[in-house]
């Protein structure tokens, strides 16, 4: 009988190990869940719709001009984008605004899923303004889309050209009927060796899919595409860049007000996304080409242009310090030129951490009222590369001083996470106030976005780290005294 | 493209954040303070009475708490 209560307590303890496995390798991004036979409601129509695809970097950059036009009876303000569920967690930094009103700032964007079943998700778009019946608008909508090309061939040589296969549809998604799109691809030069020809019926000018001018290719025009349709086109072209890619970065920025010093550091785990050595690494060969500087598709270098003022570069790996880099000040930037240990060929890793200090006058003020401070720094840094560099997932933690209160934030960059938590470091008593933000799918094209910080720091929180050193010196000249009056000597004790 | 934040930076614009001791001079504060608690201690600790307590204790105590954290951040850890 007494082993029932064991096994009982056995039986318990095991469940909570199961009930504690929990999924968090994805971001968790809030999102309406919708049933699979959900269909967007045909409430609008695309009159014309351009699709520009630049693929002069790493990673197809998307641009989609597309004129909507409500063909309901009511105004409607919900326009649905459709990606594949394979695709579109790897869509990033997706913005619509108005073409034709470019300052009126980016509209609302949310994901909407659909159940396990379906391989189609959205995203809703929200226009800031209903669209009236019979009325058109002109969208705006641009993004890129993170690890789609493909090394064909999968495999080369250390000094061979690398090609690329990008597959995308030919027609633009749409969940809506388009009477007319085409969609126009700009490559990084004239060497594209293989491409998919569709026949001369499916486009409107009835001519041969596609149709090239330079580097540039155009598929369609195509009249009368209804909602959903696909047409799967490859393109295979040169692009003897790494394809760099960052799986994750970690970016901390830390606020000391007693230092008036901004510090941050910057954790990269870089892969090379490009085709694999053939053979194994020549390092002769590799050295006999360095004076000619020919384009490879190994990543040699990182340039990282820090603001002016930035000082105390560092620049570490898991070795420890990586003696080649240089650090040029400049009046318009500082820059911090990184070479890795080893140029990184395609399927190789890197990792890193760079860091570096700058004054807190640049980035903070305090407002005239109250105990309110306002930091703007960057929401990312990092290396300019003139063929991009994709990040997975970003976690940036702003360190704000121990005591502060009252953290608002503000950033135009597509977040899916945040929150406020404490960190523990030097001389802390109670740790100080961290905001914690997550991105993913972030591209080097979000290097400038500012993100803006508002907290409350009082007078009394700023004095905590002397006032406890204070203490506890105090307390060891208290103890010194009493341990000093104690009468040790023997016999009896003097009077005065 | 306008948000209330940077409406709120673009206000306080006169008035960017000035540490009361810069940089540059956090050695040298942070090294005299140290140096007055040590003297301090000194005395104290060659007239061990309860009068010196705060007399000398208080005094020295607020030059080492306030010379640690000049000299921690001057030697490149920003507390």
């Amino acid at each position: 009988m007494r082993s029932l209560p064991l096994f009982s307590s056995c039986l318990a303890a095991l469940s909570s190990f199961a009930c504690a496995e929990l999924n968090l390798s994805q971001p968790l991004l809030s999102r309406q869940v919708l049933p699979g036979t959900f269909k967007p409601p045909q409430v609008f129509k695309n009159v014309n719709l351009v699709r520009n695809t630049n693929l002069d970097k790493s990673y197809p950059r998307e641009t989609i001009n597309v004129v909507i036009e409500n063909i309901d009876t009511k105004p409607q303000s919900e326009y649905y984008l459709p990606f594949e569920t394979s695709l579109i967690s790897r869509v990033g930094g997706l913005e619509v605004r108005d073409k034709k009103d470019a300052d009126s700032g980016f509209f609302k964007v949310e994901v909407v899923g659909l159940d396990a079943q379906s391989s189609t998700e959205f995203y809703l778009i929200h226009l800031p303004t209903p669209l009236a019946p019979k009325q058109q608008q002109t969208l705006s909508i641009s993004y890129s889309v993170l690890s789609a090309l493909a090394p064909v061939p999968a495999k080369i040589g250390q000094s061979e050209k690398q090609y690329v296969q990008y597959t995308f549809s030919a027609y633009t998604p749409s969940a809506y009927v388009s009477e007319k799109q085409k969609t126009k691809l700009k490559f990084p030069s004239g060497d594209v060796p293989d491409y998919t020809t569709l026949p001369a019926d499916l486009n409107a000018e009835k001519k041969v899919d596609p149709q090239k001018q330079g580097s540039t290719f155009t598929y369609g025009p195509y009249n009368d595409v209804p909602a959903g349709a696909d047409q799967d086109v490859s393109v295979r072209y040169e692009f003897t860049k790494p394809l760099t890619h960052a799986s994750l970065l970690e970016r901390d920025i830390e606020v000391s007000h007693w230092g008036g010093n901004l510090a941050t550091e910057e954790r990269y785990w870089l892969t090379n996304q490009g085709a694999e050595l053939k053979n194994h690494f020549s390092r002769v060969e590799w050295q006999k080409t360095q004076y000619l500087n020919p384009p490879s598709s190994a990543l040699k270098g990182l340039n990282l242009p820090l603001h002016p003022g930035a000082m105390d570069p560092y620049f570490t790996d898991d070795i420890g310090n990586v003696s080649t880099s240089r650090f040029r000040p400049g009046k318009k930037e500082n820059l911090l030129e990184l070479k890795p240990r080893y140029p990184v060929f395609g399927g190789w890793k890197y990792s890193f951490r760079v860091g570096w200090n700058a004054d807190l006058s640049t980035y903070l003020r305090k407002l005239s009222k109250g105990d309110t401070y306002v930091l703007k720094v960057p929401f990312l840094e990092g290396p300019r590369l003139a063929e991009g560099i994709q990040y997975s997932k970003v976690h940036l933690r702003i360190i704000l001083p121990e005591g502060a209160t009252n953290v608002k934030y503000s950033t135009t960059v597509p977040l899916t996470d945040s929150k406020t938590s404490i960190h523990h470091t030097f001389m802390d008593t109670l740790g100080r106030s961290t905001l914690e933000l997550h991105a993913i799918n972030i591209m080097d094209e979000f290097r400038e976005r500012d993100l803006i910080v508002t907290y409350d720091y009082s007078w009394t929180a700023g004095y905590r780290k002397p006032i406890v050193i204070t203490l506890g010196m105090f307390a060891v000249f208290a103890a010194t005294w009493v341990l000093g009056s104690i009468d040790t000597s023997i016999g009896k004790s003097k009077k005065a | 493209m306008s948000t209330p934040l940077l409406d709120v930076w673009e206000a306080a614009a006169s008035s960017p954040y000035q540490p009361s001791i810069s940089k540059d001079s956090q050695l040298t504060v942070g090294a005299v303070l140290l140096l007055i608690a040590l003297l301090l201690a000194g005395v104290f600790g060659l007239n061990l009475k309860f009068i010196n307590v705060p007399l000398l204790g208080v005094p020295a105590s607020l030059a080492f708490g306030f010379g640690a954290v000049y000299m921690i951040c001057a030697v490149g850890v920003y507390v």
